[in-house]
């Protein structure tokens, strides 16, 4: 059954959390894949924009509509089944299951309502002795598979397990003639850039942006490109632009016991100068994130004043700036912190002066003070939209290849400090990805942090980074497209979409205009 | 001075959910140091000298010794997990006496107990007072507050009834209260911890018969559990009139 209703102007659907505002007719939410079938079919017709929704925990607005009618998907909430292969277990589950709920149900082995993908694959993994996990950790758990899907997204644990693309096994996506596209990887792959596709007794020919992708950092600016490149990886990251994805075969795997650690330093310059050595140590950590003095100072106040962080730690006086990390918490904890506490000494740290911690509630509260910058920061910009509609969040997402995060980090100093807006950093800083969150206060302030994100995302390319490495591109940062691969870059990527989408019906300003 | 703290590993009730037929789903429930047994180390970790003793004691299975060793981390330097198949079932009786036979035999010199007030799976409240009773000591129990001079004084709180006691050396203390924000300990801390033995003792160890403990030398069996409900009389204000209702309010407060 297809649910329908008009939207008003103030729907929560027409927003993420980039707290951009958009505007459509009406909310269509499906029931299963036949209902979907039924509304992409028509608006497809009728040519009608269609943007896919679901958790709206996007940052660049990829599920805010600029017209036409949104199709919410969050009615695919269900875990299907379990399977194996070659490569190990997988999950088979609907496009708005949660990272969260997924990891839950797999943490608890709640197992017995789903259904055997592969032979005894159910069975099998219960009575294996270890315990398994989806490693892929994109900050906000509360997040959809498909949206997940969509935008390649990574977080900290990228460090370890790369990002999302790295983990799915197949997607079932409906395209915009109706048609039901099920992608195994490795069952489709390019040749010389161009993709055939078999779809309902023909081949669709789909060509593939010349430009390279770039892999050797953190990337999630445009489609993935490559000459010989498996379908699945077209779609993966392709925000929306191609179809609507309902369900997908997730990898998961083994899990072991984890130490979360907070190490406190004097300042900014003594936490970036301990990573370097940090990467290069023996120690092999699942990811390295950073705050400066600024997310320091805003977790503590935050901490203050808002109830909800009232059961975090107290951030300690002397810390100017914190690296946060998990390592195996195996038989060579001791000789792994032994060769910390001797980096961490030269750069005014000790093992004295951090946080540690092995039970989940613990490890949960050291996400949780991860989480509060972010959060702050959207809850703060949400709070400006009253008195400025026009007001939306303005965060980098850029990579670079850690040999240059020097330069990069001296490029956001000099650039905000000249425009004299305030901000935070905080973020990856083991894959040379750290996010600087502009703390806007005026209309004025965001016209200057746009120019300035603009400047920044030039010096990351010419660093050999990315001007998105994990949020996508949405409609807030379309532009940066063409600044990576050019004018061709973005009537490559056009072709692909009109070679899937001719009537453009999916996502319009998703990626491009 | 001496402390011993008796502590127990529970499922993390926060975790719990509760099925169609209102059992614990317990299935991948992660356990945890008992919250009250957190409040009474903190307790102890507040008032000990450097030169101090605490020593921590937890009876169950293998895997409690994860909660002991949150204790070792957080300031216990001395730990014993009380671990035997026979102890299995045991109910408030025989854990008591468990308890009380490692203290006669372990810590018999001993300056002070702590426990948490209860349990946060069992919610008896009864082994604190009950070991004290067993080692024919006094119990203050529901204490939030101690304060150590030329004599030891704690507060305890009855929700009716608040009161202040002097407490003789030997005595048995259960911790209401604490600090709701979990404290965390440094890596140092936790290195600490891993160079400490946790030494496991069976019922042969404890000097205790096959019949003293577990289900076998436990006096009661649960039936069937559920919350105690209080119910209080209320009076309701007519708030029509928001100025005349406040006057009412007071006149009823005060």
């Amino acid at each position: 059954m297809i649910h329908s209703r008009k939207l008003e102007s103030d729907s929560p659907y027409l927003t993420d959390e980039s707290k951009l505002s958009g505007a459509a007719d009406m909310l269509f939410i499906p029931d299963d894949e036949e209902d979907v079938v039924k509304i992409v079919v028509s608006h497809n017709s009728s040519k009608t924009p269609l943007t896919i929704s679901a958790m709206r925990t996007g940052v660049c607005g990829g599920c805010v509509p600029k017209e036409g009618d949104i199709v919410s998907m969050e009615k695919f909430n269900k875990i299907i089944g379990i399977g194996k292969d070659d490569k190990g277990y997988f999950i088979r589950t609907q496009a708005a299951v949660t990272v969260k709920d997924l990891n839950e149900i797999i943490r608890k082995k709640l197992y017995s309502e789903l259904q055997n993908i592969t032979d005894d694959a159910i069975e099998c993994i219960l009575s294996e002795r270890t315990d398994y996990f989806y490693p892929v950790d994109p900050t906000e758990l509360n997040g959809s598979i498909g949206g997940n899907i969509s935008t390649n997204a990574s977080g900290p644990r990228t460090y370890k397990y790369g990002p999302t693309r790295d983990w799915v096994r197949r997607i079932r996506i409906i395209l915009s003639d109706g048609n039901v596209l099920d992608i195994l990887r490795g069952e489709i792959k390019a040749k010389n850039r161009v993709f055939s596709i078999p779809v309902d007794g023909k081949n669709i020919t789909v060509h593939i942006p010349s430009y390279e992708f770039n892999r050797d950092v953190k990337n999630t600016t445009g489609l993935m490109t490559g000459p010989d490149m498996d379908l699945i990886d077209l779609f993966i990251g392709s925000e929306g632009m191609f179809g609507i994805i309902t369900e997908a075969d997730i990898y998961i795997t083994e899990w072991h016991p984890l130490m979360s650690n907070i190490i406190f330093f004097p300042s900014d310059d003594n936490a970036y100068n301990f990573v370097k050595e940090f990467v290069n140590s023996h120690i092999d950590p699942e990811f390295i994130e950073f705050f400066d003095t600024g997310s320091l100072n805003l977790i503590r106040k935050s901490k203050k004043n808002d109830p909800k962080f009232t059961k975090m730690p107290d951030i300690p006086d002397y810390a100017g700036s914190a690296i946060f990390f998990d390592i195996s918490n195996d038989e060579n904890i001791v000789s792994k912190y032994n060769e910390l506490s001797q980096i961490a000494k030269i750069y005014g740290g000790s093992l004295d002066h951090s946080w540690c911690g092995h039970e989940l509630k613990d490890r949960e509260r050291f996400f949780a003070f991860r989480h509060s910058v972010p959060q702050t920061i959207f809850e703060y910009v949400a709070s400006l939209k009253g008195s400025m509609p026009g007001m939306h969040k303005m965060g980098t997402d850029m990579s670079v290849p850690l040999d240059h995060l020097d330069e990069m980090i001296d490029s956001y100093s000099e650039v905000l400090t000249s425009k004299k807006l305030e901000y935070v950093i905080f973020g990856h800083i083991g894959n040379g990805h750290l996010h600087v969150e502009i703390i806007l206060k005026s209309m004025d302030d965001l016209s200057k942090a746009k120019k300035a994100y603009r400047t920044l995302a030039l010096r990351s390319i010419e660093l050999g980074g990315s001007p998105s490495a994990e949020h996508g591109i949405g409609k807030i940062k379309s532009e940066y497209i063409e600044l990576l691969y050019g004018k061709q870059g973005v009537e490559d990527i056009k072709k692909t979409k009109r070679e899937l989408d001719p009537n453009w019906i999916f996502c319009p300003g998703n990626v491009v205009e | 001075m001496k402390y011993v703290i008796l502590v127990k590993q529970v499922p993390d009730t926060t975790r719990i959910k509760v099925d169609e037929n209102g059992n614990l789903i317990r299935q991948g429930v992660p356990s945890i140091l008992d919250p009250y047994c957190e409040y009474a180390l903190d307790m102890v970790c507040r008032i000990r000298k450097p030169e101090d003793s605490v020593i921590v004691v937890s009876m169950g299975p293998p895997q409690a010794k994860e909660s002991i060793f949150r204790c070792l981390e957080l300031g216990a330097n001395e730990a014993y997990l009380l671990s035997d198949k026979a102890f299995a079932g045991a109910d408030v009786f025989a854990t008591s006496r468990t308890l009380t036979a490692f203290i006669r035999k372990f810590a018999a010199d001993y300056d002070l107990i702590f426990c948490g007030k209860q349990a946060a799976d069992g919610d008896t409240a009864e082994v604190p007072a009950e070991t004290a009773a067993m080692l024919n000591v006094q119990q203050f129990c529901y204490s939030e507050n101690i304060i150590i001079s030329d004599t030891i004084k704690v507060t305890q709180n009855y929700n009716d009834e608040i009161r202040v006691c002097t407490v003789p050396k030997g005595s048995v203390l259960s911790v209401s209260i604490g600090d709701i924000n979990r404290r965390v300990p440094s890596i140092s801390d936790h290195i600490k911890a891993l160079n400490i033995e946790i030494k496991t003792l069976d019922r042969i160890a404890l000097g205790l018969g096959m019949y003293s403990v577990g289900i076998k030398g436990s006096k009661t069996k649960i039936e069937s559990s559920y919350s105690p409900r209080y119910e209080h009389s209320g009076k309701i204000i007519d708030g029509t009139d928001p100025s005349e209702a406040a006057k009412l309010l007071i006149k009823e407060v005060l």
